[in-house]
């Protein structure tokens, strides 16, 4: 259940499906280590079963991640941190 | 309901050995419906014991399938084998099952323990006929010739001398475990757990074995179980339907099985999610870098990804599970999807064939074959390796 502490929280969804899995999704997992504090306590990280992005190409390539309403393809460690960097500086 | 033939085994090599000198081995003849298994024990252990009880098993199981007369079949046997030129005794020893249509089963023995029939959670002593064979080298062999007609919930167990002598020299049991002592144990366990499966049963009967064995196995020790039980059913679905209209029809499906319920396929669960009402959530603990992590759903014994998992299924499956290669402490979901399914005695996929045209990206790896293809081959394995009834539908 969500708590109002992790209602706060920057909600960071990370498909694994098969596109996004081999794609790199598996290292996007290990997110939350290279993030490190204090950004790390300030976000959760979930796993979706398919975001159903990857068909027709209309959304970019895989991996696909959402950082709250942000939707990130192509996605790196690199690229998720500075959305979550982007999105805790607001 | 109709009665199901489950057949496992379990061994474990003497010593140091990597190989095992025994071999069981099953075969499942489909017009007929009839299941052949067999095990033997070769000579000594190790590599060469391993090739000459596998000659053996595979002789016996051969002609056997060809309705060559049981005692036929021994005799061909005997007259093939080499002899040992210091003990005069032939290098491999056998036990065949043979169950045919109505339950009808034939058990022939040639020189191992005696096989031992739980009915009941009570031992049956079965008549048997024992006939000599013809001795070339001065030393009779007998062979031994019993058959009766299965009844449900039945329990044919078959083991190598290993069993029986585990424990020999120790000050528990000066003469090894013996056939009562293994009679005693069956007894026990399947008072204590009456739906006990043959390959539970299997690794109870060696790992005890090991245990009078001081956990350093003294010989090859290997059992065999064949448990005729009502029919474990595992429903498989995999894929979206071509026609996405279908997708009702497919969740339908779902949510009246009676059985496990397992999904492989993200987009699969969401649809079943979606139409049914459920949440998925992804366990993203002991994340596997090749396996995507499994998910937890209301009503689904478990959730996967598709065709990466079921892919790594196929590898796993076609290896060798049965041997004794157990699966890590910390599982990925193609070991769980793995266990399952070896869990079950009638699968039935039910596979989608909508195609993902992300996946036919030239630059995607070749890992990525076409879902149909790889549920085809699971199949095939499941029916001619691990002996399971396979049901597949397209939708």
């Amino acid at each position: 259940m969500e708590t109002s502490k992790d209602a706060k929280k920057i909600r960071v969804v990370i498909c694994s499906g098969t596109t996004c899995y081999l794609m790199g999704a598996s290292e996007l997992f290990g997110l939350e280590k290279a993030l490190g504090e204090p950004l790390a306590s300030r976000i959760t990280i979930e796993g979706s079963p398919c975001m159903n992005l990857c068909k027709g190409g209309e959304y970019g390539k895989a991996p696909f991640v959402k950082v709250n309403d942000a939707l990130i393809s192509t996605a790196t460690v690199h690229k998720v941190i500075e959305e979550i960097r982007r999105q805790a500086s607001l | 309901m109709q009665t199901f033939i489950e057949v496992d085994h379990y061994q474990c090599a003497k010593g140091n050995h990597r190989t095992e000198g025994d071999v069981f081995l099953s075969k499942k003849i489909l017009p007929e419906n009839r299941v052949i298994s067999v095990l033997s024990d070769g000579l000594g252990s190790g590599v060469k014991a391993g090739v000459l009880s596998t000659l053996t098993a595979t002789m016996a199981i051969t002609c056997v399938a060809g309705n060559i007369p049981i005692e036929r079949t021994a005799q061909i046997i005997h007259q093939s084998l080499p002899v040992c030129s210091e003990r005069r005794i032939r290098y491999a020893t056998f036990t065949l099952v043979d169950m045919g249509r109505n339950q009808e089963v034939r058990i022939l023995e040639y020189d191992n323990p005696p096989y031992l029939l739980v009915r009941n959670g009570e031992m049956v002593e079965v008549p048997k006929t024992v006939t000599r064979l013809p001795s070339r080298h001065g030393r009779k062999t007998l062979i031994s010739v019993s058959s009766f007609t299965a009844q449900p919930g039945d329990r044919i167990v078959v083991f190598s001398d290993g069993v029986v002598q585990s424990g020999i020299g120790t000050p528990a049991m000066p003469l090894g475990w013996g056939i009562e002592g293994v009679k005693r144990f069956l007894q026990e366990l399947i008072q204590r757990e009456p739906a006990l499966s043959a390959r539970e049963l299997a690794h109870a009967v060696v790992r005890k074995s090991l245990w009078n064995d001081a956990l350093e196995a003294k010989d090859d020790i290997t059992c065999g179980v064949i448990y005729f039980r009502t029919p474990r059913r595992t429903l498989v679905l995999t894929g979206p339907p071509f026609a996405p209209e279908r997708d009702k029809e497919l969740a339908s499906i779902f949510s009246v099985y009676k059985g496990k319920k397992i999904v492989c396929g993200g987009t699969t669960a969401t649809i079943i999610a979606r139409e049914l009402g459920k949440q998925v959530q992804v366990c993203l603990q002991n994340l596997d870098p090749e396996v995507p992590p499994p998910s937890e759903m209301e009503g689904s014994d478990l959730v996967t990804e598709g065709i990466l998992t079921l892919g790594k299924a196929a590898e796993l499956l076609a290896g060798n599970l049965q041997g004794g290669t157990r699966a890590p402490s910390v599982k990925n979901a193609a070991h769980l999807l793995v266990e399952h399914l070896l869990d079950s005695d009638i699968v039935d996929f039910v596979v989608g064939t909508r195609i993902n045209e992300a996946h036919q990206d030239p630059s995607m790896p070749v890992e990525l074959e076409i879902r149909r293809n790889i549920v085809k081959r699971i199949a095939h394995l499941l029916e001619e390796r691990y002996l399971k009834e396979v049901h597949i539908q397209f939708i």
